[in-house]
């Protein structure tokens, strides 16, 4: 270390999120010329706590281990459950998990563009992005009966049919999201403050994303179209149509672009869950319980979240493992941080949208 | 910047967003909304796969010689809605009501607790916990010859021993007679 360098602390409070992420910035003057990270404070032991309880109890537990991507958790605990079992589950059940995912994401990309704007300190976008995340909080609370946590899976299906005069409300309320979503989309394309802040910073250059293992909308912000979605099909993705979306830039701006441009994409898988809803049955019964192991994994809004189980004839699992996309993607912090000023350092955490109580369970 | 200054003149022109609550009597409440937890006395039978499915560890099942008493939390109760799923009789519902606000002395009563009491056997005199006339209509609907009133009334084992004396074309026991050893 030269003597115009220093070591500076941020965090662990507060740094982009609410959330707890202690870095150790290595400066010279203003611009940062080394990061690293210490994690690990709000470990809760979920992983712990998921083998003392029940296959059916875990469902609500992993739904807990984060707020955004709560939905995420079940539906692929839900699913690791069943392969472990040997479970088919019903159409209409493949058909609301996806939508109830999709809805999520919206949510949740929605969150997180939010945040940038609020970040970068334009404070009245950042309310109208959240006033317009309001619409999709209202299907949620409408159709599922909570704001955040749907309660929709469970262990052979869904909990939660949803009527048809549901799904015309939906429907209906994507007609409202729709032109806001395209208009949002013009800001922060067009918007000078917006595009001041964050474009051509925090580089992650596709080489470097490919290297690290990233995943999400980090890995398709810079150029890589990598989503489990389409890479391994699971529920209902096979028979529904969308595309994979990619930005070039593999900078802050374009992973924004990403979320953005993903939610017109979900709306589009929304709508199609809506038309092709098939009936019957939304649940079938576990069945007996075998010595096995099983994998899942799924697409959630951060990226790939995979879950592993092993399980001993009995009712509670002798393991219950999983990996959340945060935990690949902050690694590309020290990438992406590098070169960037001091100032910067909340725009470009939050632009890898990170789930600190996910990766720190 | 235009893009965005279209978007102030609208919030203008279209006033605030939120409802003013608690100024008016009510705000956006729908009729799904997993509020809080209520038992239905008629319906709970006491099985207590509610208490097995809850994470949150809010359900309390207290079995007495001539009742039951079923016990939920409403602070500890999570809303996960498990319990509902998996009710076999359908005894638990969430209601859309979300005013839970008390003080903090009363957080350990803020509770569902519904009791249910027993019923004597008809023949054996035994308390028992008579089975909902609805849900025996729907186990017997393809027994047209069976009255429903007395199977109710009798407990399951002197309903064993009933089918066993028909079958067997023997009188049915009497009320008054001996509990059968089983």
């Amino acid at each position: 270390m030269s003597i115009s360098t220093y070591t500076m602390p941020l965090g662990p409070v507060h740094v982009a999120l609410e959330e707890p992420v202690y870095f150790h910035l290595t400066v010279e003057g203003e611009d940062i010329k080394n990061v690293e990270l210490t994690s690990g404070h709000v470990h809760r032991g979920m992983e712990r706590m998921a083998m003392q309880r029940t296959l059916v109890k875990n469902v609500t537990l992993t739904e807990r281990v984060c707020s955004l991507c709560s939905n995420s958790h079940s539906f692929t605990y839900s699913m690791v459950v069943e392969n472990a079992l040997n479970l088919a589950i019903p159409e209409r059940a493949k058909y609301l998990r996806v939508m109830a995912e999709e809805i999520k994401r919206v949510a949740s990309h929605l969150f997180n563009t939010a945040i940038q704007a609020h970040i970068a300190g334009f404070k009245s976008l950042f309310m109208h992005v959240m006033e317009v995340r309001e619409v999709v909080q209202d299907i949620k609370e409408t159709v599922y009966g909570n704001r955040m946590n749907l309660a929709s899976n469970c262990i052979g299906g869904v909990k939660c049919d949803v009527t048809n005069e549901l799904l015309d409300y939906i429907m209906k309320q994507l007609e409202v999201l729709e032109p806001q979503t395209d208009e949002l989309y013009d800001i922060f394309q067009t918007n000078h403050i917006m595009l001041t802040r964050t474009k051509g910073l925090g580089l992650l250059p596709t080489e470097d994303a490919l290297a690290l293992g990233v995943v999400g909308p980090v890995a398709r912000g810079s150029g890589i179209a990598r989503d489990v979605r389409r890479d391994s099909p699971y529920a209902a993705y096979p028979d529904l149509e969308f595309d994979v979306i990619t930005e070039p830039g593999c900078c802050v701006h374009s992973r924004t672009m990403v979320r953005l441009r993903e939610i017109k994409e979900s709306i589009k898988l929304i709508r199609q869950c809506c038309d092709k809803m098939p009936e019957g049955p939304v649940c079938v019964h576990m069945g007996k319980i075998p010595v096995n192991e099983a994998f899942a994994h799924s697409e959630a809004p951060r990226g790939e979240v995979s879950y592993y189980i092993r399980t001993n004839g009995t009712d509670i699992p002798s393991r219950l493992k999983w990996r959340v996309p945060s935990y690949m993607n902050w690694k590309a912090l020290s990438v992406m941080m590098k070169g960037a000023q001091i100032a910067e350092v909340a725009l470009v955490l939050n632009s890898i949208d990170p789930c600190v109580s996910c990766t720190e369970r | 910047m235009a893009g965005f200054l279209k978007v102030l003149f609208r919030n203008l022109l279209e006033g605030p967003s939120t409802d003013p609550f608690p100024l008016v009597p009510e705000t956006f409440t729908p009729d799904r909304l997993r509020g809080r937890v209520v038992v239905d006395a008629d319906l709970c039978m006491g099985c207590g796969i509610c208490k097995y499915v809850c994470v949150a560890g809010a359900i309390n099942i207290t079995k007495r010689e001539d009742s039951h008493t079923i016990t939920i939390w409403h602070n500890a109760c999570c809303r996960c809605a498990a319990c509902r799923q998996y009710c076999p009789m359908k005894a638990i519902s969430l209601v859309p009501d979300w005013h839970s606000a008390h003080p903090q002395e009363e957080k350990y009563h803020v509770l569902e607790q519904k009791t249910i009491p027993y019923q004597p056997c008809a023949v054996c005199g035994k308390m028992m916990r008579t089975v909902p006339s609805a849900t025996l209509k729907k186990l017997y609907v393809n027994n047209h010859d069976v009255d429903l009133e007395h199977v109710r009334s009798i407990c399951p084992s002197c309903r064993q021993l009933e089918d066993a004396r028909r079958s067997a074309g023997l009188p049915p026991a009497a009320p008054e007679a001996p509990a059968v050893e089983q």
